[in-house]
């Protein structure tokens, strides 16, 4: 603070050559040139609310992996999933705080790479023989501008949840079509009114995507190396006209569903209130913990003709390197063993976390019947956002969301998604 | 004018119908006011399938430990609250002192500039502090590089922010306890021969020990309940985290966890209640109070 | 706590004009002394804050995000266009208009209830005031998510006790009611919520400014026969003056970067984001996709909107000091 106060003119004009002097701060060093093959390894993993299983598997594999290298400590840290964004910007900006090995988000992946956050491990996947059996729709996740940057550690996909005490009693059958599951919500909010057709909510765009995709429609696409929005096709249009029908005083009321989250959408399935939902693997704990528990099955998300599956979005997270990791071979080895099918079958073991090989997958999808739809849905071919660092802004922006309450609220389809479209271009152009 | 006991006459201002009646409502607003609380702390006992049940009761049949349990099995809770504890200490200490000098630096000495530095104290309050993040943290490795204790990674940067945070609005609203004292009593300690550093604390201080306390109370909750520095500054020392960090593990992408939330935020309050408490003498004695003599 | 007990009444100890000579003799030695005692704060406030704000300007003239910071694009100087995609953005003024009314009804309520409790409280005997004062302590010390959430069970709409009550006397309609569904009644709701943990720090400041009123003044009122309406207007506010004007700039500062509650309670804005409020807002732009330089030029706007709202007020209060 100035002790003397100069006029404000004269505070401005030494304001405007300051500025024009200096920049602002930047991290200077580039990517680590060392590679040490002793020393601690610093490995940082997310936090669950139980973590206790997690930590097993991962203590098995560090022992290993301590016992096949020499004078070399893994030291794991796990970190609250919600302080995830400040941490990560931590490590990127203060390479001496930085891990050597990180758990993130595939949704993430573009903005941390963007940042020079993580290290290229395309060569390393391709000498590794266990990577010839990763999905390939999963290892996309982890694939910006055609090169790959974590090794995807397991994957989620959501399918059709219902009630199937209120389908015996109706004499209904789980629907072949997204058309049909609306027409299913209707016909059972008549007859039980005190029942959600469907609990799915304007907040939940990892619902309305499978619509889009389904109908042949998308988010964006890239043409000459520049993304241009797509929500406005015809195709889009039709599919996000679909999800919003679901939102109306005949299936879910707007007053209730506009602004429901996903985990909002499948807590409401939950507690008895709706007769389906769109819901993950992950969420299987949670509707088991209420009142629908042992009155429900899981189909996958139908498409628009009978017998095909809505293609569902692909979440999950990856293992990667940090560029800054001054032990680059040793946290490749690491992700790989960790990565790899032997501890990933052990998360599933302890997790419930779907591998993302595709032999695994099979061989968990013929030992539990209750993964089987969320197998076959994986199987059927999965989509992903946008692997572009603009797609965190149209999230942050709730562009998707926008639009879907808009349209609920009374808006026609066609102003609603060319907003949106305007809205994601913007992002993209700059 | 006599001065004696006007407690007593106080008391008597009311007619005792009226008294009883303002008492009635005043306990039924603290009802009101606290049901929220009692609502989380109830939260904190009931089992999740309970917490938003299509029947809510304002009480449990069955209640349980369980979310309590949770939070308080969070590896390092115990180093997580001493961290806090000392952070939010220091700060209250800290800008106690600071405050108070500059507040009266501001408000019994003329010179230039001092309106100026009063608005400044303003705007430093009116910046969202997301907005400052980054240039704190850039800043912070600076400071790490030169004094590792007060860089990123240890609490002394947490202190510091807080401290940076706290003062503005401190000496800001020290400003009115200092100019609320009268003039004359400034005179006599001058006729009395006692120093201005003397008058300073052996004056001012006590007469102005009730927004003090307020303004500490207000510091302690500030730095008690961060989240935001706590996880931007608190990169790789994961032993150096704040007792907010420990709720943080149970909002989830998959579904929060609201009864260990409930729990943690009750454990997070208790300790400011328990300062409050403590204070509240001071608080409720005041001026009124010191110049009983 | 001991002070010579001689000068608590005005009027009664006042040496007539004696000081004034006596005081200008001190002045050469006041500035030494002055910047003595500002000296610590000054620092840490010169090193801690004043720096990042410059570093704040400086970020809002960058195309500055995540990848500039950690050196994995170069920097890209661009003058005012932060600011003018800012300004130009038809959503940020309507945002910004909701901003001034919303914190403007928090102000007024925070206001109202904290002094009217203050006033309460200094009428009642330890009891019911400690049980208050515990009460508001709680609201206040109560982490922001963890108030927000409590409140959005108490009035949920399917699950909330205040629709059963409402529904069980006999409101029938209200029993599906959604409370954050349209637009007003969902502010209104934040709005009460934003009340009910920030007017603690006005009746607690109130209240330790009522007890600094000396016994005899409020005494004198009362024997004249004023009402406790009339003692407010005549006698408490006025001698509180200076305080107010503090506690009515600490809640516009405070209610206009609101953001924890209307993030919480309204899903991050609302339906179609009609609940959007400026912080929000500039974490929805900025912040969350890690685009600091917009973000730093959304903090430099809101600034000086803040302050020329605070000067405003500032001013109309010495105007209505000197009629």
């Amino acid at each position: 603070m100035p002790r003397r106060t100069p006029a404000p003119a004269a505070t401005l004009s030494l304001l405007v050559l300051a500025l024009a002097a200096c920049g602002p701060p930047q991290v200077t060093s580039g990517l680590a040139e060392e590679d040490d093959l002793t020393g601690t390894l610093r490995v940082w993993l997310f936090d669950e609310a139980d973590r206790g299983p997690k930590e097993e598997v991962v203590n098995r594999a560090v022992a290993e992996f301590e016992a096949q290298y020499e004078d070399v400590e893994v030291d794991v840290s796990y970190l609250q999933v919600d302080a995830r964004s400040e941490r990560f910007t931590g490590a990127f900006n203060d390479p001496a705080s930085a891990p050597d090995v990180a758990e993130f988000g595939n949704t993430d992946l573009a903005a941390y790479v963007e940042a020079n956050g993580f290290a290229d491990l395309t060569e390393a996947l391709a000498t590794w023989p266990e990577a010839q059996d990763l999905l390939p729709s999963v290892l996309d996740t982890a694939t910006v501008d055609g090169r790959v940057y974590g090794l995807p550690w397991y994957t989620g996909a959501r399918a059709l949840y219902y009630r199937t005490d209120v389908f015996d009693e109706l004499g209904l059958a789980p629907p072949r079509t997204l058309t049909e599951l609306r027409d299913t919500a209707r016909r059972i909010r008549a007859a039980r009114p005190e029942l959600y057709g469907i609990a799915v909510g304007g907040n939940y765009h990892y619902a309305l995507m499978p619509f889009l995709w389904a109908a042949g429609g998308g988010l964006a696409e890239q043409r000459d190396g520049t993304w241009r929005a797509t929500v406005d096709s015809p195709e889009s249009r039709a599919g996000v006209d679909l999800f919003s029908s679901l939102l109306a005083p005949d299936i879910c009321p707007p007053e209730q569903c506009a602004m429901l989250t996903g985990t909002q959408s499948v807590q409401v399935f939950a507690s008895g209130a709706a007769a389906m939902t769109i819901g993950g693997d992950f969420n299987r704990a949670a509707v088991d913990a209420g009142e629908a528990a042992g009155r429900y099955a899981v189909v996958p998300l139908p498409g628009t003709e009978p017998g095909t599956i809505a293609p569902a979005f692909a979440g999950g997270n990856l293992l990667g390197v940090l560029g800054s990791s001054r032990r680059s071979t040793l946290a490749r080895e690491f992700v790989q063993l960790l990565g790899g099918k032997e501890y990933q079958r052990e998360m599933y073991a302890a997790m419930g976390n779907l591998p993302t090989f595709a032999d695994l997958q099979r061989d968990l999808a013929d030992e539990d019947p209750a993964v089987r739809p969320f197998v076959e849905t994986l199987r059927a071919g999965t989509r992903f956002v946008p692997p572009t660092p603009a797609w965190a802004r149209i999230d942050a922006q709730a562009v998707l969301p926008t639009m879907v309450q808009r349209v609920a609220t009374g808006e026609s389809v066609d102003s609603a998604t060319a907003d949106a479209a305007d809205a994601m271009n913007v992002a993209f152009g700059s | 004018m006599s001065t004696a006991a006007p407690g007593h006459r106080r008391r008597r201002l009311l007619a005792r119908p009226g008294r009883t009646l303002a008492e009635v409502l005043t306990l039924l607003i603290a009802l009101v006011v606290a049901f929220p609380l009692y609502w989380m702390v109830l939260s904190a006992v009931k089992h999740p399938g309970e917490i938003q049940s299509s029947a809510p009761r304002p009480w449990t049949t069955a209640p349980t430990w369980d979310n309590f349990r949770r939070v308080l099995q969070v590896e390092g809770l115990g180093g997580y609250l001493l961290n806090s504890v000392v952070v939010a200490l220091a700060v209250v200490v800290l800008s106690l002192f600071l405050s108070f000098l500059a507040a009266v630096a501001l408000t019994r000495f003329r010179f230039r500039g001092r309106t100026v530095l009063a608005v400044m104290l303003l705007v430093a309050q009116m910046v969202p502090v997301e907005a400052l993040t980054i240039p704190l943290f850039f800043l912070m490795r600076s400071v790490g590089g030169v004094v590792p204790q007060l860089g990123l990674n240890h609490l002394g940067s947490l202190v510091l922010v807080h401290l940076a945070f706290s003062l503005p609005f401190a000496i800001w609203m020290l400003r009115g306890f200092v100019a609320a004292v009268p003039r004359e009593l400034e005179e006599a300690a001058t006729l009395d021969g006692a120093s201005r550093f003397r008058f300073t604390w052996q004056v001012l201080f006590p007469l102005v020990a009730p927004g003090l306390v307020a303004m500490s109370v207000l510091s302690f909750i500030h730095a008690w309940n961060d989240f935001l520095f706590a996880r931007t500054f608190i990169i790789s020392a994961t032993e150096n985290q704040t007792l907010p960090m420990a709720i943080l593990v149970f909002f989830s992408p998959e579904g929060n966890d609201w009864g260990a939330i409930m729990a943690g935020s009750t454990l997070l309050t208790i300790p400011v209640l328990v300062f409050f408490v403590l204070v509240q003498r001071h608080l409720v004695s005041g001026l009124a109070g010191a110049v009983k003599g | 706590m001991r002070v010579p007990a001689t000068t608590t009444a005005p009027g009664d100890a006042r040496p007539p004009g004696g000081g004034a000579p006596r005081r200008r003799r001190h002045r050469s030695s006041d500035l030494r002394i002055a910047l003595l005692y500002l000296a610590p704060a000054g620092l840490v406030l010169a090193a801690m804050l004043a720096y990042p704000l410059y570093q704040l300007g400086v970020i809002s003239l960058f195309d500055y995000g995540q990848a500039q910071a950690s050196g994995g694009a170069p920097l890209d100087f661009v003058g005012l266009d932060n600011y003018a995609r800012l300004l130009g953005e038809p959503r940020f003024w309507t945002v910004l208009v909701q901003t001034c009314v919303f914190a403007a009804v928090c102000v007024v309520g925070s206001l109202a209830v904290g002094i009217g409790l203050a006033v309460l409280a200094s009428r009642v005997r330890v009891v019911p005031r400690m049980a208050l004062f515990l009460a508001a302590l709680g609201a206040w010390a109560t982490p922001a998510v963890a108030g927000s959430t409590v409140w959005l069970f108490l009035f949920d709409q399917d699950f909330g006790l205040v629709n059963e009550v409402l529904a069980g006397i006999g409101l029938a309609g209200m029993e599906n009611f959604s409370w954050t569904y349209d637009r007003y009644v969902a502010f209104g709701l934040v709005a009460a919520q934003v009340v009910w943990c920030s007017f603690p720090f006005v009746m607690i400041t109130v209240y330790a400014g009522i007890r600094s009123i000396p016994a005899d003044v409020l005494e004198a009122a009362a024997l004249d026969g004023a009402s406790p309406w009339r003692t407010l207007r005549g006698v408490i506010i006025p001698m509180l003056r200076g305080l107010l004007v503090v506690a009515t700039i600490q809640s516009i500062i405070w209610d206009f970067k609101v953001f924890t509650q209307i993030y919480v309670m309204t899903n991050g804005g609302g339906v179609a984001g009609r609940n959007l409020v400026l912080n929000v807002y500039a974490y929805q732009e900025a912040f969350a996709a890690s685009n600091y330089g917009l973000g730093a030029a959304i903090g430099v706007v809101m600034t000086g909107i803040l302050l020329l709202i605070t000067l405003g007020y500032l001013r109309a209060q010495r105007g209505t000091e000197e009629s």
